[in-house]
């Protein structure tokens, strides 16, 4: 179905560049969201769906990644160095995070990536001088209108996309890619044959946190202000794992249908439904979860649905 | 005295903890899964006590029970109707499960009681216990030792009634239990709705002493995390010890690197025992 | 049948003509849109509520008069409300949305600080100024903005007056321990009062800061107690506030002076400390007892009270009191320019000038304002009493807390 795929791609590509051309200021934003949100759906897949370790670090990246940025832009550097410093700091942190904690398996993995970034967090807050701790970093205004600069930072999170695709597409190739699927299957049987298990394990992780560091360090920039309990929520990295849910983790078509269903759904009840917003958010997880365990390819096969609804047992 | 003074915090604060702790430990321990919806039960019962204080005039400590009752009857509901349905499976799945039936509680409880903060006073005030060397609240005492007790009780249930041992046959070896003719499902079940019921006994306690709010559900929620780590899963008289300990360190650190660092010191705690230790003080190999 | 048919058709044609005759408008009156986004869900909407609540009034009150008179053209007002969710990003997303999709004229700043810091960086961008009901903290303000114009005085205002009143009325004090909460708005104010105690030959025993998700504060009033204060100063929110003023009382913990801000100003605080909140000192923008005479639409403070009683069935507090300054400082700002162009009515904001229900208003350089002292509060048998500036004060400030 490689064809089908492809064509969905470059679908995707034009309504990008519709959305562009439109002029509409919304259309704009929410595309830049769009393209952030795959950014980090596919980097957890990587990790997550690849290699089978549901990390639960995304949100610690995406924030340091903005730090990161954001801090190097304060002082007077350009948004691409600040983006290049945010992938370079994200990815040595990772890797030395993976060397504690990729030995971990099940619940305690998970704990210990998703503690991380209240660790992270709590760093930034206290120091102060570095990152304005509490009181927030205001990031430099970009020049140009603001027309200008929704186009601008459009195209910087789509790049950040375009190069996650490649990258996954790249792992999946590779032998690393090849590894990482026998570890998901069973680790000591890949290990029996000679799959350099914690290597490769690591790469995986080393590169699930670079990507979600780049989309943080463009977003730092796009909204001008950032703090800590912003860019460590732990929202920015359930919600990712959710879209994975949604489109299923295939190399880079899953996570970036989920993307998009999330997005939209998120819209439709940000503007519809009066109060009840994050509440309808776990209605949405707990829904997919309990009908939906395969995602929307759930839905080729309705039958499967109704028998989860019938029975009550797993 | 500063450090007599500084432990004495420490200890009615770390008896607290481990009422608050114990649920989440026994659901990790024995259904294993990771129940992100511990620190919403803990303030669903503080709100029970706060409302029954409010509008009949009862006492929280009196009505603990009561609210340890309610959360029991909405975890066994919650357990069988959806949590049910994904024992066994990944920690991917329980945990963003849990994560977004949080989301779902903690949004109906601000809907419901609003974002504001109550609080629980007391008529009259218990007042204070001046030994001098050390000021105790009396309040505090009270729901420290409450809390003790409650756990206590727990872990003489799991240890000398037949409920208590199907639940630590299931957590050893749930197919060996139902072959002796334990009715796992049934034992997921009463588990997770004992361990609300501590949630909510231990939230309506710490209505006496706290503000009330849906949005400390995360904080409560992280302390159980570490409590349990630091404690070993499933097991009592580690969530004791490690609540103690817990209330001990944050109450010490505070002093030498100030309170700023308290939530830091917890989580890198946390961190630690997890790339060191982690079966904790007490647990035993098993669930991973 | 049918003539009778045709004759109640023509009379349902006639009265419907003469319907539409009645109820169309004799002219189209211009609006003006001002965007508001608020926090009505989330953990701020409290705080969300009030604000909306003093929007509301002014609303009321200025299209009951017909509207704005711009140039002799009418000007209705409409309030664009939106809902970020207490969630900063979403604040500057829905600030974003206000101008480019609803078009707004002008802006209010969503709820507190931070939000405010972050939307403002919208504003600037466009061009479109926009009014902060309710941050105080120069941090907001170092960005070197033109359309961010604030409502509250500097962090400072807050704590000098304090400073100068426990300096004068009780010199013999000297340890003063203070404890912040680590937010922007807290923090600021903290710093602000060891800067003014130390200009005044205070000493600082004790300064510590406690984290966002503080449960429990033992330790940090053990330390406190250990060190002895004279004055004991906490900044945070009124949770924070509540909790802490309790754990004081649980170790025995007494001072000649005690200040809390932000939190005792509420009448909910005083219902949950009770007896505990007994001459407390706290100092904010705005008490219903003051009493300016204003060129605005209320008129007076008085004025502005009793509408607000009339309307909600209580007396308002700061927060509820800013809602309805904003609106009536724009007001004031497009009537001078007598235009509804964001420059003009900018440079007019610039200049200051003001005379509001809320007191005199006066932007800075940096756009906040700097022309009046917030008054400084302590609760006396349950009351919030006003004891300094001299001008407007309601009680004698008393030392001593238990």
């Amino acid at each position: 179905m490689k064809w089908g795929t492809t064509a969905a791609g470059l679908v995707l590509f034009f309504a990008m560049l519709a959305c562009a051309i439109s002029g509409d200021n919304y259309l704009i934003r929410m595309a830049t969201t769009f393209a952030m949100y795959s950014t980090l759906a596919l980097s957890w897949n990587l990790i997550g769906g690849f290699t089978g370790y549901p990390s639960f670090a995304t949100a610690a990246f995406f924030g340091l990644g903005a730090y990161a940025s954001g801090v190097m832009e304060l002082h007077g550097f350009s948004l691409l160095s600040g983006v290049v410093v945010a992938g370079f700091v994200a990815g040595f942190f990772a890797l030395a995070l993976g060397a504690l904690v990729l030995h971990l398996r099940g619940h305690y993995f998970a704990i210990a990536t998703l503690v991380v970034a209240d660790v992270v967090r709590e760093f930034a807050n206290n120091a102060e001088s570095l990152t304005g701790g509490g009181m927030g970093l205001n990031v430099p205004l970009r020049h140009g209108s603001p027309h200008s600069q929704a186009l601008f930072y459009l195209l910087a999170m789509s790049l950040c996309a375009i190069v996650a695709i490649f990258a996954a597409k790249g792992v999946f190739k590779s032998r690393l890619g090849f590894g990482l699927r026998c570890i998901a299957q069973n680790e000591a049987a890949a290990a029996s044959i000679g799959v350099n298990a914690r290597a490769y394990k690591t790469a995986a992780f080393a590169l699930s946190g670079v990507f979600p560091a780049l989309a943080g360090a463009v977003y730092a920039s796009w909204v001008t202000y950032i703090d800590p309990t912003d860019v460590f929520d732990v929202l920015l990295t359930i919600k990712p794992i959710v879209m994975v849910l949604i489109g299923g983790s295939s190399i880079w078509f899953g996570p970036i249908v989920g993307a998009f269903v999330f997005i939209v759904l998120e819209e439709f009840v940000w503007r519809h439904l009066l109060n009840f917003h994050t509440g309808s958010l776990g209605i949405l997880i707990a829904l997919l979860i309990v009908f939906l365990p395969g995602g929307l390819r759930s839905l080729i096969h309705p039958h499967n649905v109704f028998q989860r609804l019938r029975r009550a047992r797993p | 005295m500063l450090f007599l003074q500084v432990m004495a915090d420490g200890l009615l604060l770390g008896g607290l903890y481990a009422s608050i702790a114990a649920g989440f430990s026994l659901v990790w321990g024995v259904l294993n899964i990771i129940n992100l919806m511990h620190g919403s039960f803990i303030v669903l019962g503080a709100y029970l006590a706060y409302f029954a204080n409010q509008r009949y005039g009862i006492n929280p400590f009196l009505f603990f029970p009561v609210a340890g009752a309610a959360l029991f009857v909405i975890g066994f509901v919650i357990q069988r109707l959806v949590l049910n349905r994904v024992i066994g499976k990944t920690v991917l799945i329980t945990l963003t499960l849990t994560f977004g039936l949080d989301l779902v509680l903690s949004d109906l409880m601000l809907q419901a009681f609003g974002a504001d903060y109550r609080k629980l006073v007391l008529h009259p005030s218990l007042g204070l216990l001046d030994l001098h060397l050390v000021v105790i609240p009396l309040d505090r005492l009270f729901a420290t030792a409450a809390s003790l007790a409650a756990t206590c009780l727990l872990w003489i249930l799991l240890r000398s009634t037949r409920l208590g041992r199907a639940i630590v046959a299931v957590r050893m070896d749930a197919g060996a239990a139902s072959l002796m003719g334990v009715r796992a499902e049934a034992v997921y079940a009463v588990t997770f709705g004992i361990a609300a019921a501590m949630a909510g006994l231990s939230g309506s306690l710490l209505a006496a002493i706290f503000p009330i709010s849906p949005l400390m559900s995360g904080a409560y929620l992280a302390k159980s995390f570490v409590i349990c780590v630091l404690g070993g899963l499933g097991s009592v008289p580690g969530v004791i010890v490690a609540g103690l300990l817990l209330g001990m360190i944050e109450s010490i650190s505070s002093i030498v690197v100030g309170p700023n660092f308290s939530t830091t010191i917890s989580f890198v705690l946390l961190l630690s025992l997890l790339f060191f230790r982690p079966n904790g003080l007490f647990g035993r190999r098993g669930f991973e | 049948m049918k003539i009778q048919f045709f004759r109640y058709r023509m009379a349902g044609v006639i009265a419907a003509g003469l319907l539409a005759f009645a109820t169309t408008p004799p002219a189209l009156a211009q609006t003006l849109k001002i965007g508001a986004p608020l926090p009505v869900t989330g953990a701020l909407s409290p705080e969300g509520t009030k604000l909306r609540q003093g929007y509301d009034l002014w609303l009321g009150q200025v299209n009951q008069a017909g509207g704005i008179s711009v140039n002799g053209k009418k000007y209705k007002v409409e309030l664009v409300y939106g809902d970020y969710q207490s969630n900063t990003p979403r604040a500057v997303q829905l600030t974003e949305k206000l101008i480019t999709d609803d078009k707004v004229n002008f802006l209010f700043s969503p709820f507190g600080s931070g939000a405010t810091k972050a939307a403002s960086a919208v504003a600037e961008k466009y061009g479109i100024p926009m009014l902060a009901s309710s941050a105080s903290s120069a941090e907001v303000f170092n960005q070197g903005y033109k359309n961010l114009f604030g409502l509250y005085t500097d962090n400072s205002t807050l704590s000098e007056p304090l400073a100068t009143l426990v300096h004068a009325k009780a010199p013999g004090l000297k340890r003063v321990a203070i404890l912040a909460r680590n937010d922007l708005y807290p923090l600021s104010l903290a710093n602000e009062f060891e800067k003014s105690v130390k200009k005044r030959g205070f000493s600082v025993v004790y300064f510590e800061k406690y984290p966002i998700g503080a449960l429990d504060h033992a330790a940090e009033v053990s330390e406190i107690q250990a060190q002895k204060p004279d004055w004991i100063i906490v900044t945070g929110y009124i949770n924070d506030l509540i909790l802490v003023r309790k754990q004081l009382a649980d170790q025995k913990v007494t001072a000649p002076v005690l200040t809390m801000i932000n939190g005792p100003a509420y009448k909910e605080w005083i219902a949950a400390t009770g007896p505990l909140a007994e001459n407390v000192t706290t100092a904010s923008w705005f008490h219903s007892v003051l009493n300016y005479r204003s060129t605005d639409i209320f008129g007076s403070t008085h004025n502005f009270v009793k509408l607000f009683t009339a309307k909600y069935g209580s007396e308002p507090d700061f927060t509820q009191a800013s809602g309805a300054a904003v609106g009536v400082l724009l007001q004031e700002a497009i009537q001078r320019a007598q235009s509804i162009d964001p420059d003009r009515v900018r440079a007019q904001l610039q200049k200051g000038g003001f005379k509001t229900f809320f007191g005199p208003i006066t932007f800075g350089s940096t756009g906040i304002a700097n022309s009046y002292i917030p008054p400084v509060m302590q609760i006396q048998g349950g009351q919030v009493k006003v004891v300094y500036p001299n001008s407007v004060k309601s009680a004698e400030f008393r030392l001593g807390v238990k």
